[in-house]
């Protein structure tokens, strides 16, 4: 090993006196061990600032996806209670309200039914956008929640004598928006009895 | 958050009134002790946490009056031994492997660079890692600019002995490098 070894490293770093200085580097143009060795901890020593700096790259770059899921998913989470409270306030009612169900009597029918939509004109209906008054008429709507009410006579139901006279039965469907029945429910009726319709 | 957010809004605010050259030092410093004691081995919130420390330390000391002198390494000390403190976290970095590490960073290379550097880093890690506690970070403190004699004030070691430990510990790591 070259007597000047040990300096190498401290005349690398201008950690020498001036005049050592100049020796050193005399010194190193004349032997090749000493500039292998220079050139070696030249190597190492740029390896080893690179490292230092991908250590610290690293570090920024690995805090930085710990806050992208956060983030994200705040986002997502604060989009959809805005959409869900949007479209709450916004939900547009159909154009023509729930029909009215008109009570048949049992005798006028065996199943009839009779829908009569109410008058929209009279009613605010919020929405976002009013549809014009001329396509009223030839919208093809349909009813919100369906309701038929149908007239049964009590004969053809229960045997004769069982069911006191005058006496009939009302079904009422409700149909789902798919056409199928939802919901059915039997209710009595005395002829004669029926509910008076706000018409006079 | 980054580097460059270090949440010392208030202090440096304060350190700024006290003077351009506190300011001009935070800039200049900054960086430099981040990356020291991030290679130390303190996580990025306990390396911001311990630069804010040393600035307000340096702040308190300069208007009590102290020495301006080597504020370089009076600085660089004062980090260095709050980072000594946190003796749990202070020996992390070399008891870990170093792969995970560098992923990050060698994403942008090429194959052939990604698994040549990436094989250099794991080398320089593993050698680093058979260093002593002294030499490393005679290494790391001269990775960061600072002269033999900043170093000495920094760890209490005579110039002539950081000299050594430099010398030392670069042909330790050349030869554990293959270099």
């Amino acid at each position: 090993m070259c007597e000047l070894s040990g300096k190498l490293m401290a005349w690398l770093d201008h950690e020498l006196e001036s005049d050592e200085m100049a020796g050193v580097e005399r010194h190193i143009e004349e032997c090749a061990e000493c500039q292998r060795e220079v050139a070696a901890y030249r190597e190492v020593s740029a390896t080893f600032h690179s490292y230092c700096d991908a250590v610290m790259e690293s570090r920024e770059r690995r805090r930085l996806p710990q806050w992208v899921p956060v983030l994200s998913a705040a986002g997502a989470i604060a989009f959809a209670v805005v959409a869900f409270i949007v479209f709450q306030h916004r939900r547009v009612e159909p154009l023509v309200p729930a029909p009215v169900v008109k009570t048949i009597p049992a005798a006028a029918a065996e199943a009839a039914t009779v829908v009569e939509p109410t008058s929209v004109a009279s009613k605010s209906v919020p929405r976002r956008r009013a549809a014009p008054q001329t396509r009223r008429e030839t919208l093809n709507w349909a009813p919100a929640e369906p309701a038929i009410e149908i007239a049964i006579p009590a004969e053809s139901m229960f045997p004769p004598g069982a069911v006191p006279e005058g006496v009939t039965f009302t079904a009422e469907l409700r149909i789902g928006a798919d056409g199928s029945a939802q919901q059915m429910r039997l209710r009595p009726r005395l002829i004669g009895f029926e509910r008076r319709g706000t018409q006079p | 958050m980054s580097g460059d957010s270090i949440p010392i809004a208030w202090p440096l605010s304060s350190l700024a009134r006290d003077g351009c050259e506190v300011t001009a030092l935070y800039r200049e410093l900054r960086k430099p002790l981040l990356r020291y004691l991030i290679c130390l081995g303190l996580s990025t919130d306990e390396a911001q946490d311990t630069v804010q420390d040393a600035f307000l330390s340096l702040h308190r000391h300069l208007s009590s009056g102290g020495s301006q002198e080597n504020i370089r390494s009076w600085v660089f000390r004062v980090a260095h031994n709050r980072a000594r403190n946190r003796q749990g976290s202070y020996h992390r970095r070399f008891g870990e492997p170093l792969d995970g590490e560098m992923h990050g960073m060698l994403d942008q290379a090429t194959p052939e660079r990604m698994v040549l550097e990436k094989e250099k880093f794991r080398q320089l890690g593993k050698a680093m890692r058979q260093l002593t506690e002294g030499e490393r970070e005679c290494l790391l403190l001269r990775a960061e600019g600072l002269r033999y004699r900043e170093i000495g004030e920094v760890l209490g070691m005579a110039t002539s002995t950081v000299g050594e430990t430099v010398s030392r510990a670069i042909k330790k790591l050349a030869e554990k490098c293959n270099v």
